[in-house]
């Protein structure tokens, strides 16, 4: 089943364009991941799903439900944690939590219980007597995202949750969500921390001014994007003048430290690489080291975004 | 529970500290001891309709009126604080309609000015004893007052919450608009002795209108007076609310 399905969805703020006809389908059970540069629209296209703003135009059906008919209905099977902050300045930790549930509707009992689970599994515990007011900020934004989970709901949008949280809570808090998904909920993720989206994500698209320009499982994003692998040659000191050498080649940089490294940087690095080795060997040349960086999804994002912006230079926008 | 019920109190919960009761009951509790015996030397009796009030039972009374437009600084603090604290959006990404959080909004100063207007008759009660003239217009009276005070200052109060950006400016606006309409009012000195002009602008402030309904209804002396000052508040009070709504339902988000 379709968690989310928008068609051709439009929303502008005066005359800036911030979602310029995106198409998204998620399906239940996966965690989506939502990248792109600051300003992309990846914010205003999470309003626009939840409800907050209406978009200019297109359709938005959320488990089912028609968005704009029915944005009441939606909100009530979904959760939302914003990228802005949100908080009850007066509020205990614990009261903060509990006065959600209890907005929510969750009955007395179980508020109870998941208090106690979520203030221990988001390592509140400690502060948990503490004012909202008095705590630090990725402290609040981890009430904040712990507060989410005190209700029932069948689809998660989370806004750069992960923003302001140390090593280890960023790690609970992911393996927190992978825990929820096993149970059946599903995920809609927006982040800048790569990794974190490579770690969790069964899918992931990303938007550049307003337009998507990917989308696709982690690896085969990498499949299709990054075809141009990284080969790094170590030799020993030589004599001979190597560019001179490796004229005919191309697709190399040379690099001198303590010996010297031949950078290749290609679509057919195999290829390259085998004319290298050839000319290397014809000159009598050892070679110390050979490494194949693999590519990471930040050397993708950046590559695909370039790209994006180059195309829409030459266009004209 | 009812989605405006459960806003209510969350409202309540995050509204009600101990600086808010001192301000709220205890201050205007000292307020009507102190002004009301300390000022009695200066001002012997107030005409008031047909009889005359002593000047502690007057002012208890202002007081109330006084109370019932102070308690809807919360409608305003409550929307004030939402916007900057992210809870404004979050309430609405939630199972709520806007609708829901403005009248949620409405229902908790109806119930904050109504117990603190009570816990203030009932303290205050032994001071204008002697005056006082039940009837049973009285607590219709005094619920009519408080409803339309609640809906038209928590109507004001909101309309400067969301025009307003910088937190400073909040309270100043806020508190420099409700100070003109207490001083400015027949809360604490009668209209009659004024000079004209100031009695003329007593008449111009809704919260004089306010006073005199609660008055009417402690003191048993309801007249067609205080029915045009009923309907004149009803009006501002479906005004005020309307721009309110319309003001709170624009609101970016
Ligand atoms: N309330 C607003 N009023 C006017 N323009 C806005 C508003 N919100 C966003 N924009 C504009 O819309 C575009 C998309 O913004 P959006 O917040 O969706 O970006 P984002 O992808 O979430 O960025 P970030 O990574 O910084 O959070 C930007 O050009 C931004 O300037
Ligand atoms: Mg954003």
């Amino acid at each position: 089943m379709l968690c989310i399905e928008a068609k051709s969805i439009f929303r502008s703020y005066g005359n800036v364009t911030a979602v310029d006809g995106i198409d998204l389908s998620v399906e239940s059970g996966k965690i989506f991941g939502f990248l792109g540069p600051n300003g992309a629209g990846k914010t205003t296209t999470m309003k626009l799903l939840t409800t907050l703003i209406p978009p200019s135009s297109g359709s938005i059906t959320i488990l089912g439900i028609d968005a704009s008919r029915h944005p009441l209905d939606v909100r009530k099977k979904i959760g939302v944690v914003l990228q802005q902050p949100s908080y009850e300045p007066t509020l205990t930790v614990e009261k903060s939590l509990e006065k959600y549930g209890m907005m929510w509707d969750v009955d007395a009992k179980t508020r109870r219980k998941r208090v106690e689970e979520l203030l221990t599994a988001f390592d509140l515990q400690d502060i948990r007597k503490k004012k909202n007011d008095d705590i630090s900020i990725g402290q609040r934004r981890r009430v904040q995202v712990a507060r989410e989970f005190m209700h029932d709901m069948d689809l998660l949008f989370l806004d750069e949750p992960t923003a302001g949280l140390d090593p280890s809570a960023r790690r609970g808090l992911l393996d927190y969500i992978k825990g929820k998904v096993r149970d059946g909920l599903t995920i809609f993720f927006t982040t800048h921390i790569l990794e974190e989206a490579e770690y969790l994500c069964d899918e992931i698209a990303i938007i550049n001014r307003g337009k998507i320009i990917a989308v696709d499982t982690p690896d085969e994003l990498k499949n299709k994007f990054g075809r141009e692998k990284t080969i790094k040659i170590r030799i020993g000191k030589v004599e001979q003048d190597l560019s001179s050498i490796l004229q005919e080649v191309g697709d190399y940089d040379i690099l001198h430290d303590e010996g010297t490294v031949i950078t290749i940087h290609s679509a057919d690095s195999e290829q390259v690489l085998v004319k290298i080795l050839q000319v290397l060997q014809s000159n009598n040349i050892t070679i110390e080291d050979l490494s194949v960086v693999p590519t990471s999804l930040e050397e993708i994002f950046l590559t695909v975004v370039k790209n994006s912006n180059e195309s829409n230079i030459s266009s004209g926008k | 529970m009812n989605p405006i019920f459960r806003l209510v109190n969350r409202n309540l919960t995050i509204s009600l500290n101990m600086g808010f009761v001192i301000w709220q009951v205890i201050f205007p509790v000292i307020y009507i001891f102190v002004a009301g015996f300390a000022y009695t030397a200066l001002i012997h009796n107030v005409p008031f309709g047909s009889k005359s009030l002593n000047y502690p039972a007057f002012i208890a009374s202002g007081m109330i009126g006084f109370n019932i437009m102070n308690s809807t600084l919360i409608s305003g603090i409550i929307i004030w604080n939402d916007r900057r604290h992210g809870m404004f959006e979050q309430i609405l990404v939630g199972p709520f309609t806007r609708a829901q959080y403005i009248l949620s909004n409405v229902y908790t100063i109806g119930i904050i000015g109504l117990v603190s207007a009570g816990l203030i008759t009932a303290i205050g009660y032994p001071i204008f004893f002697t005056s006082v003239q039940f009837s049973i217009l009285t607590i219709p009276l005094v619920v009519f007052a408080s409803m339309t005070g609640a809906i038209l200052f928590g109507s004001i109060a909101s309309i400067i919450s969301t025009r307003l950006k910088s937190s400073e400016g909040f309270n100043v606006v806020i508190n420099t608009v409700f100070l003109f309409f207490a001083f400015v009012s027949t809360a604490f000195y009668p209209a009659q002795g004024a000079p004209p002009i100031l009695a003329t602008a007593f008449y111009l402030n809704p919260l004089t209108y306010l006073v005199d309904v609660v008055r009417a209804g402690i003191f048993g002396n309801f007249t067609g007076t205080v029915g045009y000052e009923m309907v004149v508040l009803t009006v501002l009070a479906v005004v005020f609310f309307v721009i309110a709504t319309k003001l709170l339902s624009k609101l970016e988000l």
